[in-house]
């Protein structure tokens, strides 16, 4: 016989919890930071997730993470082969311009693609339990970053080869690195919860990463721009692209040189990434689980 | 008893495409549902394929928001959708529960100390070790049922995992949703193997079109289902 009438609480230890709705309303203001402490709360599982993606990567590959240097490597020597051949280039530091130009532009274009398809592409690790969904878009643009300071280490050789100095700048390109990838990951976040309704979002992104590699410095140098265009206009929209900058930043600090990168140019860099971070947050919580039914 | 997780008037409708939409069909999804778990309860929903069973249980474990109504919880959620749906195919069977455990929020040391009772329960023996991609769908299986009962949420969902394996396997999985039970979690699950439903629930619900149309005792409910298709 079960005893009458206990009050609720006193049933079970667990009763002391309450209820709680599992989509309770929450003012837009306050989601950039709550995205943030999902992030943090989360890193145990970010660090699997991050180990997981890394090793399933090059699981199957001979060479390995070898591939990651590589394929910058690669690049580089095709695309200065050409320069050097067609515009007649004579800049031994070229090389080395061009590595760095394709590893920053790379980091960003798998940051932002990442980060947008996250929503389709982790469908079924959302489902086994209440995660935050922004884990996903994160471990992704994470696993470019550690991806992207594996494939810095093709330029070591250059110090040696090229002479390049050893300064404090080196300590820049962290920095750099960071900027590139959460400009990537808030754009993506942005863009996640419409690409689930709208797929032709992807292949938009698709173009714009193809035609953005020849309007980044990955193949000219902000030196080379600065030249042909100078203060114009020109100036101010090639700032809108939130990558010229930071690889900039980058040669910079590995080739101990000194861009004339105009203040305006850090403000917009710098602008860009946090205003997207805020929308990019608040449009994601807002629109991103409802989005998933259509997967 | 402790109310574990609360339904009131949930209504989800899938999107239709365009142009299917003059035809003016019903969405799929589900209607004014509501439904109320308690403690140590074992809740079946039975129904015909595309009756909206998977829709609620996604639901329930907060994988996507309905149109309208409020779902409310207390505790630990827990779904296991299908056989070897979440886990990835390119990890081992260990690596995968290291994964789940995380996905539960579980720190790695707490993972650790259940990984041996996971290994034994699923009785994988050296597969444990071996990428899932070489699992059978029986095997996929043990590693789902014994992983998701293992990590003990206050609510486990479970999508037509249960009834699978041989018979050995599916007496220990009986077993442990049972163990669970008194150990004071709650269990909903969906399943087609009437035999097993009538065994282990305490109450079952009947979804037909997206609507509940019966809940009540696992004998009666079935009497229901079966008589809806005669």
């Amino acid at each position: 016989m079960k005893p009458a009438k206990i009050p609720p609480n006193m049933e079970s230890e667990q009763a002391v919890q309450p209820l709680t709705p599992l989509w309770g309303k929450r003012s837009a203001l306050r989601l950039p930071f709550i995205v943030m402490a999902d992030i943090i709360r989360s890193r145990n599982l970010l660090k699997l997730l991050v180990k997981r993606d890394l090793s399933a990567r090059y699981r199957r590959a001979y060479l390995g993470y070898a591939w990651a240097v590589l394929e910058p490597l690669l690049l580089a020597i095709v695309y200065t082969f050409i320069f050097t051949i067609l515009v007649g280039s004579s800049d031994p530091l070229y090389p080395v311009k061009i590595i760095i130009g394709i590893i920053g532009w790379s980091l960003f274009a798998r940051s932002l693609t990442s980060s947008t398809k996250s929503l389709s592409s982790s469908i079924n690790l959302f489902q086994f339990a209440r995660v935050p969904k922004t884990v996903f878009a994160t471990s992704g643009v994470l696993t470019n970053a550690v991806l992207s300071i594996i494939s810095l280490t093709c330029l070591i050789p250059f110090f040696f080869i090229s002479d390049l100095p050893i300064t404090l700048n080196l300590l820049f390109l962290p920095f750099w690195l960071l900027v590139l990838s959460f400009t990537g990951w808030s754009i993506g976040l942005l863009l996640a919860p419409i690409s689930c309704k709208v797929p032709d979002v992807l292949n938009l992104i698709n173009f714009l990463i193809r035609a953005g590699f020849f309007l980044s410095p990955v193949m000219w140098t902000y030196d080379m721009f600065d030249r042909r265009f100078g203060d114009g206009w020109h100036a101010i929209v090639a700032h809108l692209n939130p990558t010229v900058v930071p690889i900039t930043g980058m040669r910079d600090a590995i080739l101990g040189t000194s861009s004339a990168i105009p203040n305006y140019g850090y403000m917009m860099c710098f602008g860009i990434a946090i205003l997207g971070y805020i929308f990019g947050s608040i449009v994601f919580e807002r629109n991103a689980h409802h989005a998933v039914v259509n997967v | 008893m402790t109310v574990v997780m609360k339904l009131e008037n949930i209504t989800l409708e899938y999107p239709i495409a365009r142009r299917y939409r003059k035809e003016k069909v019903q969405p799929s999804g589900v209607r004014n549902i509501s439904l109320q778990v308690k403690q140590s309860e074992v809740v079946g929903i039975i129904g015909r394929n595309g009756s909206g069973k998977s829709t609620l249980l996604k639901m329930m474990a907060g994988v996507f928001p309905p149109d309208s109504g409020t779902i409310s919880t207390r505790g630990s959620v827990s779904l296991l959708a299908g056989v070897g749906i979440g886990f990835n195919k390119e990890l081992t069977g260990r690596e995968n529960a290291y994964l789940y455990g995380a996905l539960m929020g579980r720190t790695k040391n707490q993972i650790d100390v259940l990984i041996d009772e996971i290994q034994e329960f699923a009785e994988l023996e050296h597969h444990f070790d071996r990428p899932m991609r070489t699992y059978s769908s029986g095997m996929k299986a043990r590693l789902g049922i014994s992983v998701a009962t293992s990590f003990k949420p206050d609510l486990l969902l479970i999508d037509e995992v249960l009834g699978v394996g041989d018979a050995s396997f599916r007496k220990k999985s009986e077993d442990r949703v049972k163990e669970m039970i008194t150990a004071s979690g709650s269990v909903v699950m969906v399943s087609h193997s009437m035999g097993l439903l009538a065994k282990i629930c305490t109450t079952i619900i009947v979804l037909n079109n997206g609507e509940i149309e019966y809940q009540g005792e696992p004998i009666k409910a079935i009497e229901y289902y079966n008589n809806l298709f005669s």
